[in-house]
């Protein structure tokens, strides 16, 4: 089966290389070995069938005795997968012979293999790049890539609940990193990698909201299980089997929406980096606090803004520490002049305009140019957190498209179709837990219609506008627990 | 009103009661704690009624040009807590927060009434922004109270904001917990200080007034969970809470610090004494509660089973010329009895700050020293605790 972005693919622990690599990394217990030996049977294939799971991602080499066995082993778990239309990816890692093992994945007719750094010369199979997110191999000629380095999204277990400069909880969410992989390679799927953390017991929301960060981003989360589960769905304990259900209606509810995979982020900020090394810190700590302060942003790399349109915005964050070149620089601050406000760092060579009277901003001197700024940061690196406050105190509230209230663990995105007539605001609570009001969500341009989409709910709710006085509209949702998505049309 | 004051000397006067100045002859807080003059008032909404009725409220106060005519005023108003968790649908103005047009009919009527400046101040939780962003954040028109007289402006006085240094404030008779408090030049800079506050009990301290609205000018640079060790930090991270509620750090080095470490370290016991002396320290001059809708339970988010919140219309103002006797006004509004201390409500949990302060020689709370003018109490008593008595009964989970 040839991969392509409706793939939808699963971690399939199974057969002697993973035992092997347990084995040396911790140990492994007699129930994980019988597990992952039962997991290589083609019998377990039973266990995706009727959900979205059409390919499936295992270990292939790693450069260990077992590789050649592991490769023995799953064949006919291949064989009859490939019969059931799946794909099968191969996962090359640490000191593997890759030649051989892109060979032996050819001969066995995987669809692809998935590995870090360079692929060998002599391929025959499709290579997916498999990297850490600031390593990413975006321009690789691959239709898919993959992030090695995911996050398991939700309040940190090891923080608790515990309150943040920005007055909300610290979430852990992929957010940031799968929007620099949109800017940086969009017309490429991204798959997103992260294991289920082993020692926490962990909930059905868990695994819902695992799957759900990385789609509202647009991205594939590669589905894994941990191993309690796993071996409770061998055993197909019905608690086992409720939480895989879910977790399969989550993926597939998200087919059934994949129409929101081409819809843009929007927001009157947008972001420039090219995300390499001068920019990759600050520009991925931005981009996670943003959201957290509730500001919408959109993500554009470096090598296109030249040629973009700065239509709409308010604003525009310049990340890279080097300096753009000259027709970029003129086309921002020709932006700036005609009423926007630009945001550079430091290092930024004779900087355009004059000194504005006293501020009280504490991260920027703001410049009057024409008719816009230019906000100049102080530092170097700035404090990510009073960087995006300063930015968002700077472009002020007044315009501000959207507020969320009520909802303290929560983020959202907001995404528009290319016409801008269809939009879809992502809700995503990183408590996994509903809260004790539903979410209120503020919209400064009621639209013709708003619903609420959501697997937690039967089917969508018309939501009610309740105009406010000032100007804008409420919507008031019910209380959501993992995701929701207010679908907007004009 | 004496003209010659210095600002010093103004403050130092003030300790002896506010309303000293404003209405007339009172005791010397050097002997006992002086009486306050307060007025209530009906006002069921902040429509066209409320500007006339607050001016009619001032008038019975001795007239606000007595107190500000060519003066410069900061009002401390009422932003408190994370102003992105409502009381569901409620918006905070209904709820936790002085409302815009009780702030901009009191900057309307001390600009009529000859202020010079008028500043509006407040500490909002742990950000940097603007006061005019965080009112735009939640859909209010700052220029609304920025035109509601001349020479009004706004601080943030969560930091340094505009100054260059902090004004340190001693509390007289050497302070409780605290021997002073370093606060924004905002605090010092005024001749005139007014507490606006909002009609609401406090999960910690029992009720949330003028007293309390203080608590919100101590800079989080210096007493929030952010603060520099040794110096102010330059931005407001946290809350005030590790330092005030439960002694878990102290205040930067460069401020006052806590005079003996082995206090108790319960809110209850801290921060009646802390509002309680900040009051005694930074006297308030003209005290405003905004009744006209606010919330019973707790402020902000922090409701909980048995102690449910609810946004409540109890439709009164009240003002007064003493933080003290204004407060002991509004307890007695939402009946409670103001004369109460630890263990009976509102003061479940936590002692007295009306008592502190009235030890402290700023105010007494026996309404029966105190002038009461305009609206009779009993006719505008909105009883909290009922409130709250009934909706524990509709959810049948009374502990």
């Amino acid at each position: 089966m040839a991969l392509n972005a409706d793939s939808v693919p699963m971690r399939w622990p199974a057969g002697p290389l993973e035992i092997a690599r347990r084995e040396k990394a911790k140990g492994s217990s007699t129930e994980t070995a019988e597990v992952l030996r039962y997991w290589q049977d083609p019998a377990s294939l039973a266990a995706i069938q009727g959900t979205p799971v059409n390919c499936l991602v295992v270990s292939w080499a790693s450069g260990l005795p077992a590789d050649a066995s592991q490769q023995q082993a799953l064949k006919p778990l291949i064989e009859k997968g490939r019969q059931a239309g799946l794909g099968f990816v191969g996962l090359i890692e640490g000191e593997a012979n890759r030649p051989a093992a892109v060979a032996a994945a050819q001969a066995a007719g995987l669809s692809a293999v998935a590995m870090e750094g360079d692929p060998p010369a002599s391929g025959g199979v499709p290579v997916i790049p498999w990297n850490k997110s600031n390593q990413g191999r975006w321009t690789a000629d691959s239709a898919i890539l993959g992030i090695s380095d995911g996050l398991w999204p939700g309040i940190p277990q090891d923080r608790g609940v515990v309150s943040a400069p920005t007055n909300l909880p610290w979430v852990d969410s992929n957010g940031a990193v799968l929007l620099i992989a949109r800017a940086l390679a969009p017309d490429k799927a991204i798959w997103i990698d992260f294991d289920a953390p082993q020692q926490a017991k962990l909930t059905t929301e868990a695994y819902m909201l695992a799957v759900a960060d990385p789609a509202s981003y647009g991205a594939s989360w590669v589905v894994s299980l941990d191993d309690q589960l796993r071996a409770d769905l061998t055993a197909k304990k019905q608690p086992a089997l409720d939480t895989w259900k879910k977790v399969a209606d989550m993926l597939a509810f998200f087919e059934q929406h994949k129409q929101a995979r081409t819809y843009q982020p929007m927001g009157p900020l947008l972001v420039v980096s090219n995300f390499g090394k001068s920019g990759w810190d600050v520009g991925e700590e931005a981009l996670n606090l943003l959201p957290r302060i509730r500001q919408p942003f959109r993500v554009l790399a470096r090598s296109q803004a030249t040629g973009a349109s700065f239509a709409g915005l308010q604003a525009i964050f310049y990340v890279d520490q080097e300096p753009p070149d000259p027709a970029l620089r003129q086309k921002m601050t020709a932006f700036a002049k005609g009423g926007g406000t630009l945001f550079v760092p430091s290092q930024w060579p004779n900087p355009e305009g004059r000194p504005m009277p006293a501020e009280p901003y504490l991260l920027f001197n703001v410049r009057a140019l024409g008719k816009g700024r230019l906000a100049v940061c102080k530092e170097d690196p700035p404090d990510a957190y009073d960087l995006v406050a300063d930015i968002q105190n700077i472009i002020s509230h007044r315009n501000d498209l959207f507020r969320l209230y009520n909802a303290p663990s929560m983020n959202f995105l907001y995404q528009a179709s290319a016409q801008g007539r269809q939009g879809v605001i992502h809700l995503l609570n990183y408590s996994r837990r509903p809260g004790s009001d539903g979410p209120l969500f503020y919209v400064k341009e009621p639209h013709r219609s708003a619903r609420l989409v959501s697997p937690e709910i039967a089917s969508p709710t018309e939501l009610q506008w309740a105009p406010q006085e000032a100007g804008g509209a409420e919507l008031s949702l019910p209380r959501i627990s993992v995701y929701g998505a207010v679908e907007l049309e004009s | 009103m004496k003209q010659d004051l210095t600002r010093r000397e103004w403050l130092a006067g003030a300790g002896a009661g506010a309303g000293a100045l404003l209405a007339g002859p009172a005791l010397s807080f050097a002997t006992a704690a002086p009486s306050g003059r307060v007025s209530v008032a009906r006002c069921k909404t902040y429509g066209s009624e409320l500007v006339p009725t607050m001016d009619k409220m001032f008038d019975q106060l001795g007239g606000l040009g007595r107190l500000v005519k060519g003066k410069t005023v900061a009002i401390k108003i009422n932003l408190i807590g994370v102003r992105w968790q409502r009381l569901g649908t409620a918006k905070m103005e209904d709820t936790f927060w002085t409302h815009p047009r009780v702030i901009g009919a009191t900057v309307h009527l001390m600009g009529q009434a000859g202020a010079r400046r008028i500043r509006v101040v407040e500490g909002p939780w742990s950000t940097a922004e603007t006061l005019g962003e965080v009112m735009l954040s939640m859909n209010w028109q700052p220029q609304d109270i920025l035109n509601a007289a001349a020479n009004v402006e706004f601080e943030n006085t969560n930091y340094l904001g505009q100054g260059t240094k902090y004004s340190r404030f001693m509390v007289p008779g050497g302070g409780l917990i605290y021997p002073g408090y370093d606060l924004n030049h905002s605090y010092e800079d005024c001749d005139v200080f007014v507490s606006l506050a909002k009609l609401k009990e406090h999960a910690a301290t029992g009720v949330t007034l003028s007293m309390k609205n203080v608590y919100g000018a101590t800079p989080i640079t210096i007493y929030g969970e952010g603060a520099g060790e040794d110096e102010p930090s330059i931005r407001p991270h946290g809350g005030r809470g590790g330092v005030f509620h439960f002694a878990r750090r102290q205040p930067s080095k460069s401020a006052p610090q806590q005079k003996d470490l082995t206090l108790p370290k319960d809110a209850g016991y801290r921060l009646p004494r802390i509002i309680a002396e900040l009051c005694a320290a930074r006297p308030v001059h003209l005290a405003i509660i905004d009744g006209v809708r606010a919330a019973t339970g707790a402020e902000t988010n922090y409701g909980s089973p048995n102690r449910p919140q609810a946004a409540i219309n109890p439709g009164v103002l009240i003002a007064g010329t003493n933080a003290v006797a204004t407060d002991a006004v509004g307890m007695s509004v939402m009946g409670f009895n103001p004369m109460a201390d630890r263990g009976t409500p509102p003061f479940s949990n936590s002692d007295s700050m009306l008592r502190l302060g009235e030890d402290l020689g700023i105010g007494v709370r026996d309404p029966s020293r105190n002038e009461i003018a305009g609206t009779p109490i009993a006719e505008v008593l909105f009883d909290y605790s009922a409130v709250r008595e009934r909706i524990l009964a509709a959810k049948g989970k009374k502990g």
